[in-house]
């Protein structure tokens, strides 16, 4: 069976934030499947030109946000998304890196465009759930999340991580799933969206999300 | 909610060719055209839920062949990938990364460099790092792990490696016996004791599966968190999709997916995406 390309997003110019270090060949993929226009780039000149911004991660946060500040990348997605009111997707340790700060190898502060802070699961919080939190889970969706539209009740979602942000007094929450607590699976704001699950691993669920994303 | 439980592809690589590994003995199977032909990975990946791909080949490896191979296998294929075979480099690992793969899996350098999973993860995460041991049953009817493709024996138990390895770096570890590997016989469920009392990383149990029956087996496992199977004859066509109907039938809570999903939307809200 031939895969099939859908038509549908042939205008949308996406730029994938490349710092080298995100699973950044899964996301063109998903993009292209999209028939999306990919460009990738660490040039901060591009960074805050773009209208339509994507921030991969697989990785330590520290390291990442080394990595943003050596390219001087920090400065330009902060600039391009608060005051060009241009639209970003943080996925995994992106949408960490949206954050305030982590508590990952050290205190690190972060882009600070989500208010919330990131710290690992306690073992108080999951009980008998094992770290990191990996496979597919469900996740609970908002009705108003922009991100879920079209997507069936309680989608199954990929997630791979050991640090997440809380959902409590976050105004911006999207969606949570429960793993011991509740955490927040996916927020939206504005022009500021970010999953902690991988939209690119996750099947015809991610493709949706990842459209909804593109046409929001 | 405990994720749901993973069914794994595992593909192994051999200097351009995919093999069949019996007790760790390679058998050519074909090339990538073969492989594409017989496994549409961009379809059958609504039955798994992640593929692993190994590079076996050998002696020299070529990094560079291998990437290429995994970005053409993985292409339109979005499920997690896991992938590696001889890595013992961060830069290696990198490239991998860069070609498709989500996770690095790890196995010899895990003896022969004590840092190096430390290294992998304070580089890429520790989710990120898959611990992979072949394990056999010796002679002397202990259990020994193996590294170097099984040539080489680890000296002292497998519980041992195995309890220090969890205790390592990596983000899950990838149990294979290498006495099953191939044999279609099932899994060889007694690898499960060695894990110690407590695991707070995801178990992955490989090595023997032949068909659905085996695989549930290792899925009813409580220590287990996802199945894999190299098996590449066992399961050509329909085979795993069928596998996966009767996993769910008798119980096993696997994601379930809408593979029309997109395909419907696009048509109910036409072409440019608007919605109406």
């Amino acid at each position: 069976m031939e895969a099939k390309v859908y038509r549908c997003m042939s205008n949308v110019k996406v730029t994938l934030i490349d710092y080298g270090m995100g699973n950044i060949w899964s996301v063109i993929s998903a993009l292209k499947y999209l028939d999306c226009n990919v460009i990738v780039s660490s040039d901060p000149v591009v960074i805050k030109e773009a209208k339509t911004l994507l921030l991969p991660g697989v990785g330590s946060f520290r390291k990442a946000m080394e990595s943003l500040r050596e390219l001087h990348l920090d400065e330009a997605i902060i600039e391009s998304v608060q005051n060009g009111g241009n639209k970003i997707l943080g996925i995994c340790l992106g949408m960490q890196l949206l954050g305030s700060k982590s508590s990952e190898d050290g205190e690190t502060v972060g882009l600070n465009l989500i208010p919330a802070q990131v710290e690992e699961f306690s073992m108080k919080d999951i009980g008998t759930n094992k770290i990191p939190h990996i496979g597919f889970n469900q996740v609970t969706s908002l009705d108003e999340a922009k991100l879920f539209r079209g997507l069936p009740e309680k989608p199954d979602f990929y997630f791979v991580h050991s640090y997440r942000m809380l959902p409590s007094n976050l105004s911006g929450k999207s969606a949570t799933c429960r793993y011991g607590t509740d955490f927040l699976a996916a927020y939206e704001n504005d022009n500021i969206f970010a999953t902690q699950f991988h939209p690119e691993k996750s099947q015809t669920n991610g493709l949706m999300l990842l459209r909804n994303f593109l046409a929001a | 909610m405990m994720p749901k439980k993973r069914l794994i592809f595992t593909l192994l690589y051999n200097n351009g060719s995919f093999m069949l590994s019996r007790n760790f003995r390679l058998q050519n199977v074909g090339n990538l055209e073969w492989l594409k032909k017989n496994y549409d990975f961009s379809h059958i990946s609504y039955s798994i839920d992640e593929i692993i791909v190994l590079d076996v080949t050998r002696g020299e490896k070529k990094l560079d062949d291998f990437c290429s191979a995994l970005k053409l296998l993985t292409d339109g294929c979005f499920v997690p990938i896991a992938a590696g075979g001889g890595i013992n480099q961060i830069e290696s690992a990198r490239m991998l990364l860069r070609s498709g793969a989500d996770k690095v899996v790890i196995n010899s350098a895990l003896y022969a460099n004590d840092g190096f999973a430390r290294d992998l993860a304070s580089e890429f995460g520790q989710q990120c790092v898959v611990g992979s041991m072949d394990i056999k049953l010796s002679e002397n009817g202990q259990y020994q792990t193996w590294s170097e493709n099984g040539m080489k024996c680890e000296a002292g138990p497998a519980k041992y490696w195995v309890e220090r390895i969890i205790n390592d770096s990596v983000g899950e570890i990838y149990l294979n016996s290498i006495d099953r590997d191939g044999t279609g016989q099932g899994f060889n469920l007694e690898l499960l004791d060695l894990l110690p009392d407590l695991v707070s990383k995801p178990v992955i149990l490989a090595g023997g599966a032949g068909n659905a029956t085996h695989l549930l087996a290792g899925l009813e496992d409580l220590r287990v968190d996802a199945v894999a199977t190299a098996n590449l004859f066992n399961f050509v066509g329909d085979g795993l999709k069928e596998a996966r109907q009767s996993l769910v039938a008798n119980g096993i809570v696997l994601p379930v997916w809408d593979v029309q999903l997109l395909e419907r939307h696009l048509n109910a809200t036409g072409i440019n995406g608007e919605q109406s």
